[in-house]
């Protein structure tokens, strides 16, 4: 059974069809790429896996239950967590505080216990605290741990966005970008991140991106999109090839 | 005063076209107030808690006007009419609204919009509450003053009369039938009191004849009563009619200056998106300022025609209530929206007026409250506005 | 080790408390009338900065809480207490209880729709339910309606059998809503509330119930609010619709907003020194017209200058810091020598000289509108009191600044 199924999902807007009956499958383990010219309805995707649309029609699949329509925040009980394209970190807090927010939905303890500040309380804290940092350590953050997350350099906050998802422990981690406005050494080291957090972590990845070296080099399996429809699917040298792909991204050849 | 609501009762499926009519003619003078918050929201996404303060400082800038004129208390009057004395009044509360409102956007909001919305927010509460309070040290508000009478013209007072159902026939034809008999003894008794004494000590034929004369009084007048009272009237007051218009006529010249002018233009632009207008040359000072000078100018009439033709006695809280009021109309219509704002203002009128005619009168300013959380929670856009989605 | 701090701690408090009930006990009517208010003043304050600096709600009809709580013990107090048979302080625990249920309703009534609402909308809909509820009270004959309702028992006599003043239950609770409070940012179950100020959409999909954050911030800070509306009502014996007023909330706003957003010490402090300070102004002779002039013009010219220093100068921080005192002693040197010179001017010199309570209000106002110019953010920002911030002052590095982390 797959980890994440869409069948036909299918958004309306009105009179726009955003996505429209859009297929794939990600199997546990699996690096997989989505990818498209823009408006192609990549981010919408993520939207309708992650609970902030609901499809319209079409079904979504996680382990085989239908998680079309639940709210974000379940769906990320569920074990599905996301970074945003525009960074959405929380600008204010420390980098810890901003994973350990991610970590939060592992709490056992009780608000009346967190109150009352009592041992169990403190201890949970003080684990997660640890949990949080170590996570900071797989993107190399460590050093700015206390840091106002709001200050960091552009690089910085993307990975750290990916720390906080990781917080959550998911089961299949949606990148949303995670390369924009990267220099070509920091998208390097973050091909490697991705790839450790796949290996050593066993989390199943599925990226957005436009950085077509990041996505080849990166992905084994890949799905493009092209206004709201997909156009091609498969690992990297298919979709490289691809006439309908290259026309997508360039347009018809004259 | 003279120029408040006809008696009416209560509201009675007769008696509701007088409601209905006094609700559109108050309704458009909130209109006017509203449409200063609904203009300053569009550019600044701003509410301006200070409008209702605004349209306090111009109902006391016409007070001022006017004694300044010669009808202050104890004056006698400037000599000249009483018309040029309202035209006087009107530019001048709308000008100095127009000024206090380019002045508080310049020193207190401008500094404020780099911040987060509260920060507006917090310091439009503090304008508000100086003026509220600052005001009470520097105007007369003890005892609360208010416009004299005088300023309003006679003909102004009487009201204009609209029937809508002709009175009963046969109670005309009773009444009327009534008339020379009633006339008649009244007469007979007027010659009658020439020839007595006093009052007090009648002779015989001068009793029976002021009986007489009395039944026939009270027969004619009571068929009078009924007669009139079997007819469906609308009364409107001459100076409610005159606001009326002068509303009409002031948000004709908004209609105007928004959409055929280049600044009404490029407020719409700075309402749809503040950094696509500005970077297509517009001047987002420029036109903020302007935004404020018209709402402020149409707050000023507004003050400036409620406290001339209401009369009703100044403090400097006389704004808190009315710019609740517009603030929810301008919701209602959809705040951002000019003829929402306007819409608004009608069915805020309408509303408050139908309460008092269901003897609700001590919660008409709680009405007020209750649509504005109904239409937050049902609609938030209001009825011309649409919710826009946030871009995740 | 723990349960003989914590016990330390408790009792610590408690100490604290009776000390300054005995204190207050030998003070005149009126100032141990200042210790009672600034004690609950403290409590609306840091309980509104939950809701509002804490988790983003911006709230802003807390006094309707604090009626609801009054009102419902108040009631309540004159209905059953002669009935009930308990020791006086008992009661009012008990009534505190009570109260704070009912505003915690009252919470849940104005929380749960508004959680569509953001920024701008929530404000106006929170103040709109705050004057529903009051002007509601206003037309129950029942609880008094416009005229009022008195309250029995008082103070006096609901403590009579512990030898104290009542005054320590009023701070005991202040403490009580600092300690739940700080208890919360301390501990990883404060950073959903946070997290929901800073970004919902990301606290969503990080797995927080924001829906339930928001709702749980409005009960425990309404709840609070309400416990303190039980104290004032037997404090004061009487209540009245007219106490509780938009004025009011707006008056908590600003110690919230002067004391910084999201600080629970910077609540706790402004609390205390906006209270304090315009009820000493009341001690004041009437203050002549010329040198409230004089002050509108010393003050208006500070607050250019300092805006123009905290946004433009490039010195050292010390050395604007400097810039900044200087500025304002020059200021306020200019203004009470306009003070004696505008006297000459014979409208301003002749006129009636102004009461300073009435200056209460005003000053409210400036404060927000200059604290809104010039440090929107509050004087303590998001700072709180704690011993690394000590350590920090006291010149070591490297340590955290956020709440959790410390």
């Amino acid at each position: 059974m797959s980890l994440l199924t869409l069948k036909d999902a299918t958004i309306r807007f009105g009179g726009l069809v955003a996505v429209n009956k859009v297929n794939f499958e990600i199997e546990t383990g699996d690096l997989f790429g989505l990818i498209g010219p823009n408006g192609a309805g990549k981010t919408t995707c993520f939207n309708l896996i992650t609970g902030v649309y609901t499809p319209t029609s079409g079904h979504i699949l996680f382990n085989g239950r239908p998680i079309g329509g639940t709210p974000p925040n379940k769906i990320a009980k569920l074990g599905i967590c996301r970074t945003f394209q525009n960074i959405r970190l929380f600008g204010a807090l420390s980098c810890l505080e901003n994973v350990m927010v991610g970590a939060y939905l592992r709490h056992r303890t009780g608000l009346w216990t967190a109150l009352s500040d009592i041992p169990p309380a403190i201890k949970e804290t003080r684990a997660l605290k640890e949990e949080a940092m170590r996570l900071l350590e797989v993107v190399n953050l460590e050093d700015v741990a206390n840091a106002r997350s709001a200050d960091l350099s552009y690089g910085s906050q993307r990975r750290l966005e990916i720390a906080r998802a990781m917080a959550t422990q998911p089961k299949l981690l949606l990148l949303d970008e995670p390369a924009a406005g990267m220099n070509p050494q920091e998208k390097a080291e973050l091909m490697e991140t991705v790839r450790r957090i796949r290996d050593d972590h066993q989390k199943t990845v599925l990226l957005i991106e436009h950085d077509m070296r990041f996505v080849m080099g990166l992905c084994e399996k890949i799905v493009v999109l092209d206004h709201g429809e997909e156009i091609a699917s498969g690992p990297p040298d298919a979709i490289r090839n691809d006439p309908k792909v290259i026309a997508a991204y360039l347009g018809e050849a004259v | 005063m003279l120029l408040t609501h006809a008696p009416v009762a209560e509201l009675t499926f007769s008696s509701l076209p007088q409601f209905f009519v006094n609700g559109v003619l108050n309704g458009a003078i909130y209109a006017l107030i509203a449409l200063g918050y609904t203009m300053v929201y569009g550019v600044l996404r701003l509410i301006n808690f200070a409008h209702g303060e605004v349209y306090m400082l111009g109902a006391y800038a016409a007070l001022l006007t006017s004694y300044a004129l010669g009808y202050g208390p104890g004056q006698s009057g400037p000599g000249f009419p009483s018309i040029l004395t309202l035209a006087i009044m009107l530019l001048v509360s709308m000008s100095f609204c127009a000024l206090l409102g380019v002045l508080i956007e310049r020193f207190a909001y401008r500094p404020m919009r780099s911040q987060p919305r509260i920060a507006s927010l917090i310091t439009a509460i503090g304008v508000s509450l100086l003026f509220q309070f600052g005001g009470q040290l520097v105007l007369p508000v003890s005892p609360p003053p208010s416009i004299s009478e005088r300023v309003n013209p006679d003909f102004l007072r009487t009201p204009v009369e609209i029937t809508l159902k002709a009175p009963d026939r046969q109670m005309v034809a009773t009444a009327t039938s009534l008339k020379p008999a009633y006339e008649a003894a009244k007469q007979a008794w007027e010659e009658q009191k020439k020839h007595e004494a006093n009052e007090f000590d009648l002779s015989p034929e001068g009793k029976t004849l002021r009986t007489s004369f009395q039944d026939a009084e009270r027969a004619y007048q009571d068929a009078a009563r009924k007669a009139d009272a079997s007819a469906n009237k609308i009364l409107i007051p001459k100076g409610k009619l005159v606001m009326f218009s002068t509303s009409i006529f002031l948000m004709i010249i908004l209609w105007w200056l928004v959409t055929r002018t280049s600044a009404g233009r490029a407020m719409r632009a700075v309402s749809h998106d503040f950094n696509a207008a500005s970077l297509m040359g517009i001047s987002v000072d420029k036109t903020i300022t302007f935004t404020f000078i018209i709402g402020s100018a149409l707050a000023g009439a507004a003050a400036m025609m409620l406290a001339t033709f209401q009369g009703t006695p100044l403090t400097t809280f006389y704004g808190v209530q009315p710019g609740v009021k517009a603030f929810v109309a301008a919701v209602l219509g959809g705040i951002g929206n000019i003829p929402g704002a306007v819409i608004g203002g009608l069915l805020m009128g309408v509303a408050e007026d139908l309460v008092i005619g269901m003897g609700y009168s001590q919660y008409k300013d709680a009405i007020a409250l209750v649509i504005l959380i109904g239409v937050l929670l049902l609609r938030p856009g209001g009825i011309l506005g649409s919710s826009k989605v946030e871009k995740v | 080790m723990f349960w003989i701090s914590r016990l330390g701690s408790i009792l610590g408090a408690l100490l604290f408390c009776f000390l300054l009930d005995k204190v207050t006990g030998g003070l005149s009517d009126f100032s141990s009338r200042l210790v009672v208010l600034a004690g609950l003043y403290v409590t609306l304050s840091v309980s509104l900065n939950l809701i509002n600096g804490i988790t983003g709600q911006f709230s802003m009809g807390h006094a309707a809480f604090y009626q609801v709580g009054a009102y419902t013990a108040g009631y309540l107090s004159v209905t059953y207490f002669s009935k009930a048979h308990l020791p006086g302080f008992l009661w009012i625990v008990l009534m505190m209880i009570v109260a704070a249920i009912g505003a915690a309703l009252a919470g849940l009534i104005v929380g749960l729709p508004s959680l569509r609402l953001k920024g701008d909308y929530l404000a106006i809909v929170t103040l709109g339910f705050g004057e529903i509820i009051r002007i509601v009270v206003q037309n129950q004959p029942s609880i008094g309606g416009a005229y009022g309702m008195n309250v029995q028992p008082k103070f006096p006599q609901l403590f009579a059998s512990t030898g104290t003043h009542g005054v320590w239950l009023v701070w005991l609770l202040a403490i009580l809503c600092i300690a739940v409070c700080r208890n919360l940012l301390k501990n990883v179950h404060g950073l959903p509330f946070l997290a929901v100020r800073e970004d919902e959409i990301a606290s969503s999909a990080m797995g927080v119930n924001v829906t339930g954050v928001k709702v749980t911030a409005f009960l425990i800070g309404s709840a609070f609010a309400g416990a303190a509306g039980a104290l004032l009502a037997h404090y004061e014996g009487f209540l009245s619709p007219t106490m509780f007023t938009m004025e009011l909330s707006f008056i908590v706003l600003t110690m919230v907003v002067l004391g910084g957003t999201g600080s629970i010490t910077g609540s706790t402090l402004a609390a205390i020194v906006l209270f304090y300070l315009p009820e000493k102004l009341r001690d004041l002779p009437p203050v002549p017209v010329s040198f409230l002039v004089g002050a509108v013009i010393g003050a208006v010219g500070i607050v250019v200058f300092l805006k123009k220093t905290i946004d433009n100068y490039h010195g050292s921080s010390s050395q604007k810091t400097v810039r900044m005192i200087l500025g304002t002693a020059t200021g306020i040197v200019v203004a009470a020598a306009l003070g004696f010179v505008l006297k000459v001017i014979p409208t301003i010199g002749h006129a009636a000289p102004v009461e300073a309570a009435k200056l209460r209000m005003v000053i409210f106002a400036v404060t927000l509108i200059f604290l809104m110019l010039l440090r929107p953010q509050g004087v303590f920002a998001h700072h709180e009191f704690s011993w690394s911030w000590v350590k920090k002052l006291l010149g070591k590095k490297d340590v955290p600044t956020t709440a959790v982390s410390t």
